[in-house]
C-alpha cells in the first residue's frame, strides 16, 4: 500500500499550504531583513554562559542580576549582568573603549567602557540583540546574538 | 537522504551576498521556524524575537555553514533552543513542564521530517502550471470545494475534474525534493 496515495498526498498539500498562510508577513520580513547583517566582519563572541540556560532556579536569590551572560572571543570575555533597570557588563581582563549595543533594526545605544572594563546600559534592553566592543586599542568584536 | 539541490544553491548565492537567494531561504523555512514556535506557550511579540535571532545567526553563520542541506535541521534545533531559552527567560527560572523539556527523540525528528516535508510541498506546487495550482487549491480546501463549483469556476467539465486532479498531483510528485520526502516518510511506515 502506498501511504502517499493521492488522497494523502493532496490532504498534506492543503496541511502545507495552510501552515504557511499562518505564517504573518512581518515574521517572513524580519527573517529578510537580517540579511543587512551579513558580511560583518568583527570577531564573533560566542555565547558561553547563560543563567537562563542553567538550572539555576535555587541560586537565583543571591544576586540583583535578573541573568547573567558570558561572551568569549579568543582571550576576550564580555561578561553581563541584566538586572531590573539595566544591563550592566564587564571586559574581562579590562580595557577601556566603546561598547554598541544593537538591535535587528540597528545601533539602540552606545556607551563608554571604563578603565576597569566597567559599562552600563539603561533601561536594561529587551528582544535580540548583540554588543558591539570598540577598545581604544583598536579590537572590535561582536557578541553572539541573544534575546533577553 | 534530505539532500536538496535547491537549498545547497541558494545558500551558496546568499554567502556571494545574493539577497534574492536570501529571500528565498527565508521564504522557503519561515514556516518551519514559526510552526516549531507554535509548540511553545510564548507571546506573539517573543515569537517574533525568536523568529529575528533565528536568522540574524544564520546570517551569521552562512560562511561556515558546510552542508546546507542540514539547514532545516538546524533551522528546526536553533528556534528550539530558542524558543526555550526564552520560556525560561520569561517564567524568570522557574521549573519548565516536562512536555516543553522533552523535546528530542523520535518525535521531534518525525516533526522536523513532516516540516521539511511541508516545506517541499509548497515548493514543488509553487512549480506547478497555473491551472494545476487553482485546481489543487480548490481541492485541498477544508472542506472539499464540491465538483459541481469546481466545473463553474474553472470551466472544466465535472468528469475532467478527476483525470486532472490525478495528472497534477502526479506533477507534483515528480518534484525531486518531494520525492526524496515521500520515500523518507514510506520507509518510516
Amino acid at each position: 500500500m502506498d501511504p502517499f496515495d493521492d488522497d494523502r498526498l493532496l490532504a498534506e498539500l492543503g496541511a502545507a499550504m495552510r501552515g504557511a498562510a499562518q505564517v504573518p508577513a512581518r515574521f517572513v520580513e524580519v527573517g529578510k531583513s537580517a540579511f543587512a547583517f551579513r558580511g560583518v566582519s568583527a570577531e564573533i563572541a560566542a555565547l558561553t554562559h547563560d543563567s537562563a540556560g542553567a538550572a539555576l532556579a535555587g541560586t537565583r536569590a543571591e544576586s540583583a542580576a535578573l541573568r547573567s551572560l558570558t561572551f568569549v572571543a579568543g582571550a576576550v570575555a564580555i561578561e553581563l549582568e541584566i538586572t531590573a533597570d539595566a544591563l550592566v557588563g564587564q571586559v574581562v581582563p579590562p580595557r577601556s573603549g566603546e561598547i554598541e549595543l544593537v538591535g535587528p533594526t540597528g545601533p539602540i545605544a552606545t556607551t563608554g567602557v571604563d578603565d576597569v572594563g566597567w559599562f552600563a546600559l539603561r533601561p536594561a534592553p529587551t528582544g535580540p540583540v548583540r554588543l558591539h566592543l570598540r577598545t581604544a586599542d583598536g579590537e572590535s568584536i561582536h557578541t553572539e546574538w541573544t534575546t533577553l | 537522504m534530505r539532500d536538496d539541490p535547491t537549498v545547497v544553491a541558494l545558500v551558496d548565492r546568499a554567502r556571494d551576498g545574493d539577497r534574492a537567494a536570501w529571500d528565498e531561504i527565508v521564504e522557503r523555512y519561515a514556516p518551519l521556524v514559526w510552526s516549531v514556535c507554535q509548540r511553545f506557550r510564548l507571546a506573539p511579540a517573543d515569537v517574533d524575537d525568536v523568529g529575528a535571532i533565528v536568522w540574524l545567526r544564520l546570517v551569521e553563520r552562512l560562511d561556515s555553514i558546510r552542508e546546507p542541506a542540514v539547514l532545516p535541521g538546524w533551522l528546526a534545533t536553533t528556534t528550539r533552543r530558542e524558543c526555550l531559552n526564552l520560556v525560561r527567560v520569561r517564567s524568570r527560572y522557574t521549573d519548565l513542564d516536562d512536555d516543553l523539556r522533552d523535546d528530542t527523540g523520535p518525535a521531534s525528528d518525525h516533526r522536523l521530517l513532516a516540516e521539511e516535508r511541508h516545506v517541499a510541498l509548497r515548493a514543488a506546487f509553487a512549480d506547478l502550471s497555473e491551472q494545476c495550482q487553482q485546481l489543487l487549491a480548490l481541492l485541498f480546501r477544508d472542506p472539499p470545494t464540491p465538483y459541481a463549483t469546481i466545473s463553474a469556476t474553472m470551466g472544466l467539465p465535472v468528469g475532467g475534474i478527476g483525470p486532472n486532479r490525478q495528472r497534477c498531483l502526479e506533477k507534483l510528485r515528480a518534484s525531486a525534493q518531494l520525492a526524496a520526502l515521500l520515500d523518507t516518510a514510506t520507509e518510516g511506515r
